[in-house]
């Protein structure tokens, strides 16, 4: 089965989240576990980016592509881009990936391509 | 609530010491204690951000209080990313108004240059959310440089604005002898050159290298004070007037509109009607600009210039020395340096040596109001700060 990336939904008053946060920011319901996890959109497109050339030591890469994407259901997240020309407004294509390594863990997370 | 004065400034050089953390801290404090005329405190707040992850070392108020043999003062570390500055004044601030403390002292501090620049840029890459950002290698330059790309496309600021900025701050270090940085540059060397691209390349498109502050080690201290006190002590009336801190989402990408930094706008609305004032009559001002683009955005942020307009005053000469409204006269965190916790207080330490009249070469003429912005997270934790002169 593919990997997702959730978004949390308010059981009160349905509001997405995300990343995660314990108390919902519209109607600040105080219960707990009151989220349904909700798989993130793939599809969106390109808000802003940037080409990254000091790395953290972990990326064994020259640049790391990195931008932030408006999903088509109007919620933005973070990603690594695989994109050589990068454009503002260009539709993109989430697939979630191995995006950080560490001695013992692999990080999963979102890498957007050309749609 | 009590009134706080500010009775005595100290600081260090910014730039790679070969001392240990404790001691950077107090030497600042030393001269913040000789510059007061005290020798006892009630309290001690030390700014740091990257203590026990840079240097290995926690606890570091209680080191620093027993290097300055202030016992049995209390004692505090106060780690609030890189507004942990301004947030150990904010506490300072509001030990001395309760009435529960009478002499405060704060100090700010970081020793960076003990690992290398890679693993800096990583140590303070954690202030990014943890799962959402952070993990995907995400840096403060490559959240600047997202940030500078929309501005770009909103408000029409270009790589020369951000160059400007550069060149400005840079070259105002030049009057400051405690800065970081003291190499002349020019638009010319590092944008229109041949040879711009190899002295300045991108570190992250489209930022360059120097759009961003350098990486720095040194400290900065406060003596805070009751009225009284003050009186007392017979130093320049430099009162705190107004504090103002406020937070936005942790991760930049969740707010309405992320070309927005409305901590940076609160923080200094909340400053600025806690001490009756405006923008506009504030002399001299400090804003955090840890990256170019954020001096412009700061600018409009806290009420100097509308929005989207901050780049143009920037052309007009308005934030220079001179300008209507000076902006790191003293080089600025990209000429002064930034040790992150102690950035915070260097802001403060510029506008009392500014409302003092003790800038020298970089003095604002007859400068009685100042204000500092000290910029936490990528705007997610915010702390403006308004001084007056009274006397
Ligand atoms: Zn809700």
């Amino acid at each position: 089965m593919a990997r997702e990336i959730y978004a949390y939904k308010c059981r009160l008053c349905g509001t997405l989240h995300y990343p995660f946060r314990m108390v919902c920011k519209e109607c600040k319901q105080n219960d707990f576990f009151e989220f349904d996890t909700v798989p993130l959109p793939k599809a969106g497109t390109l808000v802003t980016w940037t080409r990254v050339y000091n790395l953290p030591a972990q990326y064994e890469v020259a640049t790391l592509g990195l931008g932030i994407v408006e999903l088509e259901n109007g919620m933005r997240m973070l990603g690594q881009l695989e994109i050589s020309e990068p454009e503002l407004g260009m539709a993109v294509i989430g697939n979630v990936e191995v995006v950080r390594k560490e001695p013992y863990d692999d990080y999963y997370g979102m890498v957007f391509r050309a749609a | 609530m009590r009134d706080v004065y500010v009775a005595g400034i100290g600081i260090t050089t910014f730039t790679r010491l070969e001392y240990p953390l404790s001691e950077i801290a107090s030497y600042a404090s030393m001269m913040a204690l000789k510059d007061a005329g005290v020798t006892e405190v009630d309290q001690v707040y030390v700014a740091n951000m990257g203590s026990p992850r840079v240097n290995h070392q926690t606890a570091l108020a209680s080191a620093v209080v027993d290097s300055l043999s202030l016992m049995p003062a209390g004692a505090a570390a106060i780690e609030n990313g890189p507004a942990s500055g301004a947030s150990a004044i904010k506490a300072g601030f509001q030990a001395v108004a309760s009435g529960m403390e009478d002499v405060v002292l704060v100090a700010g501090v970081e020793r960076m240059r003990e690992v290398n620049n890679l693993e800096a840029t990583d140590f303070v890459a954690t202030l990014t959310h943890p799962l959402a950002e952070y993990i995907y290698g995400v840096t403060l330059p490559a959240h600047a440089a997202m940030f500078t790309r929309m501005y770009m496309d909103r408000y029409g600021v270009t790589e020369r604005h951000l160059a400007m900025v550069g060149v400005k701050n840079q070259n105002a270090a030049l009057n400051n002898v405690w800065a970081h940085l003291q190499q002349e540059i020019t638009l010319e060397g590092i944008l229109d050159s041949p040879e711009a691209m190899t002295n300045n390349p991108y570190v992250a498109e489209p930022l360059r290298f120097f759009d961003a502050c350098p990486v720095s080690d040194g400290g900065a201290a406060l003596v805070l004070v009751s009225e009284e006190k003050a009186r007392e002590l017979g130093r320049p009336m430099i009162r705190i007037t107004g504090v103002g801190q406020a937070t936005d989402t942790h991760a930049v990408f969740e707010r309405e509109d992320p070309t927005d930094l409305l901590a940076v706008r609160k923080a200094a609305k909340d400053a600025f009607a806690m001490a009756g004032l405006s923008p506009s009559d504030v002399d001299v001002a400090e804003l955090h600009d840890a990256f170019t683009i954020l001096e412009i955005v700061e600018s409009e942020e806290v009420g100097f210039f509308p929005k989207g307009e901050g780049h143009i005053a920037l052309e007009k000469g308005e934030t220079a020395l001179g300008g209507s409204i000076p902006i790191n006269v003293g080089g600025g965190l990209k000429g002064r340096g930034h040790p992150v916790g102690a950035t915070g207080v260097a802001q403060a330490w510029e506008i009392v040596t500014q409302l003092r009249g003790d800038g020298e070469a970089r003095q604002v003429e007859g400068a009685r109001i100042g204000f500092t912005c000290n910029f936490g997270g990528f705007g997610n934790n915010v702390v403006c700060l308004t001084f007056v002169r009274e006397d």
